[in-house]
């Protein structure tokens, strides 16, 4: 990978080598899993529909790596590839959801948007856009009432804004004083309408401030800024058990799913600006002006992560299609 | 002109559109972006962003702005990207629209379009037939065509309807299925079904994609001596009690297939209606094939397990035609 001079981010945000070292891992795989994943799809193994991340890393990677899935809980919208990843879910076993195989993790009924994950906290990913505000209300009162100050983390889109939903749950948040973070993953587009086309305000965070919620906007770009932000929120939900909104200022490189091949709403002269602002870029010319890694090493990584995805892939192939029988199972609990 | 079925949908609207000023189009990414299907790619080209109004993602306001332009004298064409999404603005439908009328007096002439269905691996929330719903609801009138024809012409008798109207099209169907199609044609009455295919040995009644799977399972039995007539009904509601009534009446042995789930699909009110006006005329009880009681799964041998077979409509029409 090649690494050009980057405008400086905002510092290592305390994270040792280690960690710092960690994130770039984390970053890596993602986007090598959607690389992975769309050719998948391109192979014919997966049908349907798939929504890539790509682009997006450091605002999971900042908000999911400061949280305790010991005690608290994520409420995601479809785009969940990445959340997955970064909760622990074993890439095999979200492949074999995409594949629609019997070992996928919410057993190949759900598919791409509907990932799920009981144990590691994670409430799903969800194809009905706005449905998950609500429910993270609901999370944040359960959660309020156990004693070792949990939170719920609740991502979502800029076109989620728009749904009556949003309005609602802001209001409830803050009128039943929930610990549960709106992270509105601002990507400026709803599918293919820019962002000043389908918002009355432009800076997002005005939209939740009149429900007495607490906002700020993050550069999402840049994982030492979403750690930072994600680190002193959670602090201050633990302690407050008030709601927080944030608006997490980023680009999906890819087109809306698989099948928006024209982009026709937007221009290569923004793709390449954002691009030239890339995640995973401004981490490793950190790590590498810091001397925690070589731009050699970086490489390395990035190619040993290719290959456990791509095992991972093989094992996934080779994971049994459910049978008919499964297709009446779970209707009720 | 030979138009798929999506193509047939573009050039009734832009028909439409340049025939009346009052009609409009909104939805979720209709304009530069054309529609998640490109059921509207181009218009705003021709008509403007006035008349191809791109919208937030807020169903429920978007169908109530649509009730209140109708109100004021617009034909309001709403598309939803995807037809699952209309649980979201089930409010403004079923109370407000289907009701303004028999409340106020008020005609809500609107039509709100777009895909249904599954067989694409949309999973869950993507491939789901919600018409009964709304055929459930009076005061509605729900259509759903099987041919790039009447796409085309149902859809202009939609839009020129002085009630609200659900036009559910199937997404298997939008780039599969081609008519000839001529310019400026003809509007199709809504509340007829048709004879897809003539048959005197039984009949199967059905709409939507189910259509083909019917039409081409008949040819299949015509070798082995059954002679199967299938009825699409086109719309739904209201729905057309004198066809349904003539083709079992014709062939005195009926199945009904629907892609829609079984309990509460339209199969059990048309199995009502041919007791209570053509019971004396059939010879073998009412059969009905249609998706499992489950949500559509994603998986895809599961969504085939889920959605009626050509193998399993061969067996039930074998099995009718012993009687
Ligand atoms: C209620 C509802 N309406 C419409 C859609 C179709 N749809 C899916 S994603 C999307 C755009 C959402 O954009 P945003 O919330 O910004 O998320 P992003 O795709 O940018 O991650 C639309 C219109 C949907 N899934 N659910
Ligand atoms: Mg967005």
């Amino acid at each position: 990978m090649s690494v050009q001079p980057q405008p400086p981010i905002s510092g290592a945000a305390g994270l040792t080598p280690r960690q710092l070292t960690h994130r770039l891992r984390q970053m890596l795989a993602i986007r090598e899993f959607e690389r992975l994943g769309e050719q998948c799809f391109r192979d014919g193994l997966i049908r349907g529909y798939y929504h890539s991340y790509a682009g997006q890393e450091a605002v999971g990677v900042g908000f999911l790596n400061a949280l305790d899935l010991s005690r608290d809980y994520v409420v995601d919208h479809y785009r969940d590839h990445g959340h997955c990843l970064l909760l622990g879910l074993d890439p095999e076993q979200i492949f074999a959801e995409l594949f629609g195989r019997a070992t996928g993790v919410s057993k190949g009924k759900g598919g791409s948007m509907h990932m799920y994950s009981p144990e590691r906290h994670f409430l799903g990913g969800d194809g009905i856009v706005g449905g998950g505000l609500s429910v993270a209300c609901g999370v944040g009162l359960a959660l309020k009432r156990r004693a070792n100050d949990p939170i719920c983390v609740c991502f979502f889109g800029d076109g989620a804004l728009d749904t009556g939903t949003f309005h609602e749950s802001m209001n409830l948040a803050s009128l039943w004083s929930v610990p549960t973070l709106y992270v509105c993953i601002n990507n400026l587009y709803s599918m293919g309408t820019r962002v000043e086309d389908h918002s009355s305000l432009s800076q997002l965070v005005d939209r939740a401030q009149g429900y007495g919620v607490k906002t700020e906007q993050v550069d999402g770009q840049d994982v030492f800024a979403t750690t930072a932000a994600a680190e002193r929120i959670y602090q201050y939900m633990r302690q407050t058990k008030r709601p927080y909104f944030v608006e997490a200022l980023t680009y999906r490189y890819q087109g809306h799913g698989i099948h928006d091949k024209a982009l026709n709403y937007r221009t290569e002269q923004e793709e390449a600006q954002w691009h030239s602002r890339d995640p995973i870029q401004l981490l490793a010319a950190h790590l590498i002006t810091e001397k925690i890694l070589s731009a050699q090493q970086i490489e390395d990584l990035r190619q040993q992560i290719v290959a456990e995805l791509q095992a991972k892939v093989e094992r996934a192939k080779q994971a049994p299609q459910p049978d008919d029988a499964e297709l009446k199972q779970d209707v009720l609990a | 002109m030979l138009l798929t079925y999506v193509d047939a949908i573009r050039q009734a609207l832009a028909e439409e559109m340049r025939r009346d000023p009052a009609v409009f189009l909104l939805g979720e990414d209709i304009g530069i972006y054309g529609g998640a299907f490109k059921a509207t790619a181009g218009l705003v080209d021709e008509f403007g962003p006035l008349r191809v109004v791109d919208t937030p993602l807020a169903e429920s306001a978007i169908v109530g702005a649509a009730i209140g332009a109708a109100y004021t004298g617009m034909r309001p064409v709403v598309e939803m990207q995807f037809m699952d999404f209309i649980a979201c603005c089930f409010n403004q439908i079923t109370n407000f629209a289907a009701k303004s009328h028999y409340r106020w007096g008020a005609p809500v002439p609107m039509v709100i379009r777009g895909p249904v269905g599954g067989g694409v691996h949309g999973g869950p929330f993507h491939s789901q037939n919600p018409e009964m719903y709304f055929a459930h609801t009076p005061g509605l009138k729900v259509v759903e065509p099987a041919t790039a024809r009447d796409a085309y012409g149902l859809l202009k008798s939609a839009i020129r309807d002085n009630n609200p109207v659900l036009f559910l099209e199937h997404k298997y169907l939008y780039r599969r299925v081609k008519d000839e199609i001529a310019e400026d044609g003809p509007a199709t009455p809504l509340g007829l079904a048709a004879v897809a295919r003539p048959g005197r040995d039984l009949s199967v009644i059905t709409y939507g994609a189910m259509v083909h799977l019917a039409v081409e399972t008949a040819a299949a039995l015509a070798a082995e001596g059954i002679d199967a007539e299938v009825l699409d009904l086109r719309t739904l509601a209201p729905l057309d009690r004198a066809g349904i009534v003539a083709t079992a009446k014709k062939t005195n042995k009926v199945l009904i297939l629907h892609e829609d789930t079984r309990t509460g699909g339209i199969a059990g009110e048309i199995t009502a209606i041919l007791q209570e006006e053509a019971f004396d005329d059939l010879d073998a009880p009412i059969l009905r094939l249609t998706s499992a009681d489950t949500p559509v799964p994603f998986s895809p041998p599961l969504e085939a397990a889920f959605l009626p077979s050509a193998e399993g409509l061969k067996a039930a029409l074998r099995r009718l035609a012993r009687y």
